[in-house]
């Protein structure tokens, strides 16, 4: 019982809306409309209240253990003061839950996302090497992409950067799409062992 | 084996050349690449009052990079005088697309709910995009600053994509994949992107089944656009700081392989 009803869920949840996609039928578009716009959201919503509990549940776990306690008890700080704070003032403009995003959370992550160039910095040193044939290519084709993409590469070569873009049209392009393809059937195989319930990894928990 | 102080060395390095790069004001013009050209010729040739759809979809952590590309776009839009529905379909870009709205339209004395909307943001992209196709104000009962959506003039005449010419979506990731890939083949919306130069190669393929129409992707982008629209801005200004930091990573390369290669021989030889 306990598999069979997520099971016939999923069978008839993936057999309409596979089916809707193909009608025009009023009827065919109300359901779509309700699914999309209502459940979608509710089942959503529910998955947050899943998602946080379990993050609460790990962090506080930690915190119980002693490990990490000054990162732990900031994570649980923020997982409580948001939406604390969205209760208080709301979510809107000028809410001090805007504040707090525009003056903590987006300067802290642009802070984070600024180190990366450090990193990059640092790793262009040790890590790009000409170890090996395939290490020299890859190597040369990123210099050329590299300096292919500067203002100042049409004043070193106009060949510059137009080879840029021959590996970005080309090799790149063809490697893209094999991937993209890749992923698109194997996400139609997927869809349809899910449906079937060939596939019930989901629901089998921890 | 890279030590500490050689670290320290390299951090110290890329700091003091990007900070002399602001200090020092150094103008770099770029010729505008097919992409920045088809994306600003397009928004040139649209009627006045034709509407247009922005998406907010990015972190803040990518402002410094998309910043300016939607401030050339949106200055664009409004100085031809599209009128615009504003939105975001990640909770980080709402704030960020309401602010640049208001910005700009308050630099060409643009008009809210008559000239431009922002409707906020909506959870589950997907099924927002999806919903959009029958109703947007089905999606979107209130606006950002919760007018209710029907009542607002601009939004009197949008009902769904049949309405919007062109969606332009500005993500720092794959979300604007989701608006090709649902809004495009379903409703046959035309679709525009605004994207983190590291984007770029990951909407090729779009790009050539021409299921994205274009990219105005980076800073560089961005002061390409800047340039054809003849006002610089931030695009522009950051060009030095990136040039020289992508000049400061080559210079890395290379030094890099010198030590390895002389390191090599020298073990060759002992």
């Amino acid at each position: 019982m306990q598999t069979r009803v997520p099971l016939l869920i999923c069978l008839v949840f993936g057999i309409i809306m596979f089916l809707q996609y193909f009608s025009a039928h009023p009827v065919a578009r109300a359901i779509y409309q309700t699914v999309t716009n209502d459940w979608w959201q509710v089942i959503f919503a529910f998955t947050l209240i899943v998602g946080v509990a379990g993050y609460a549940r790990i962090t506080l776990k930690k915190l119980g253990q002693g490990r990490d306690v000054p990162y732990s008890l900031v994570a649980l700080g923020g997982l409580v003061l948001m939406p604390v704070l969205a209760l208080i003032g709301g979510t809107k403009i000028n809410s001090p839950f805007m504040w707090a995003f525009e003056n903590m959370l987006a300067p802290m992550q642009a802070t984070v996302f600024s180190l990366l160039a450090f990193f990059v910095a640092s790793a262009s040193f040790r890590g790009f090497r000409a170890r090996s044939i395939p290490a020299t290519i890859l190597l040369l084709t990123a210099l050329i992409v590299l300096i292919g993409r500067l203002p100042l590469a049409e004043m070193i070569s106009q060949y510059l950067p137009k080879a840029t873009f021959w590996i970005k049209d080309y090799p790149s392009m063809a490697a893209r799409r094999a991937i993209l393809i890749g992923i698109g059937l194997g996400s139609m195989a997927t869809a349809l062992r899910v449906i079937l319930g060939i596939e019930r990894t989901y629901l089998k928990g921890e | 084996m890279i030590t500490l102080k050689t670290r320290w060395l390299i951090f110290s390095g890329l700091f003091i050349i990007v900070t002399l790069s602001y200090i020092l004001k150094i103008s770099m013009v770029s010729q505008p690449s097919p992409q920045v050209e088809k994306s600003f010729d397009y928004l040139e040739t649209l009627p006045e009052s034709t509407i247009i759809m922005v998406s907010f979809d990015h972190e803040a952590s990518a402002l410094p990079e998309i910043q300016p590309i939607s401030l050339a776009l949106l200055r664009h839009a409004f100085k031809n005088n599209l009128r615009i529905v504003g939105l975001s379909l990640f909770a980080e870009g709402t704030a960020i697309g309401y602010r640049l709205l208001n910005k700009t339209a308050g630099e060409l004395g643009k008009k809210y709910g008559q000239d431009y909307v922002f409707l906020g943001f909506k959870p589950q992209h997907i099924a927002a995009i999806l919903g959009m196709g029958e109703s947007i104000k089905d999606v979107f009962p209130e606006d950002y600053i919760g007018n209710r959506s029907d009542t607002i003039p601009l939004m009197m005449s949008v009902s769904n994509y049949d309405d919007i010419d062109i969606v332009i979506s500005f993500a720092d990731g794959d979300r604007t994949v989701y608006w090709i890939e649902y809004a495009g083949p379903r409703y046959g919306q035309q679709v525009m992107a605004g994207l983190t130069a590291a984007m770029i190669t990951s909407y090729d393929p779009y790009l050539a089944s021409g299921q994205l129409y274009s990219v105005v992707g980076g800073l560089r982008g961005a002061a390409e656009y800047e340039n054809l629209l003849g006002k610089t801005g931030k695009g522009n200004r950051s060009m030095p700081a990136q040039t020289s930091a992508h000049l400061y990573v080559i210079a890395l390369i290379i030094a890099g392989n010198i030590i390895y290669f002389r390191n090599r021989s020298r073990q060759g030889r002992g």
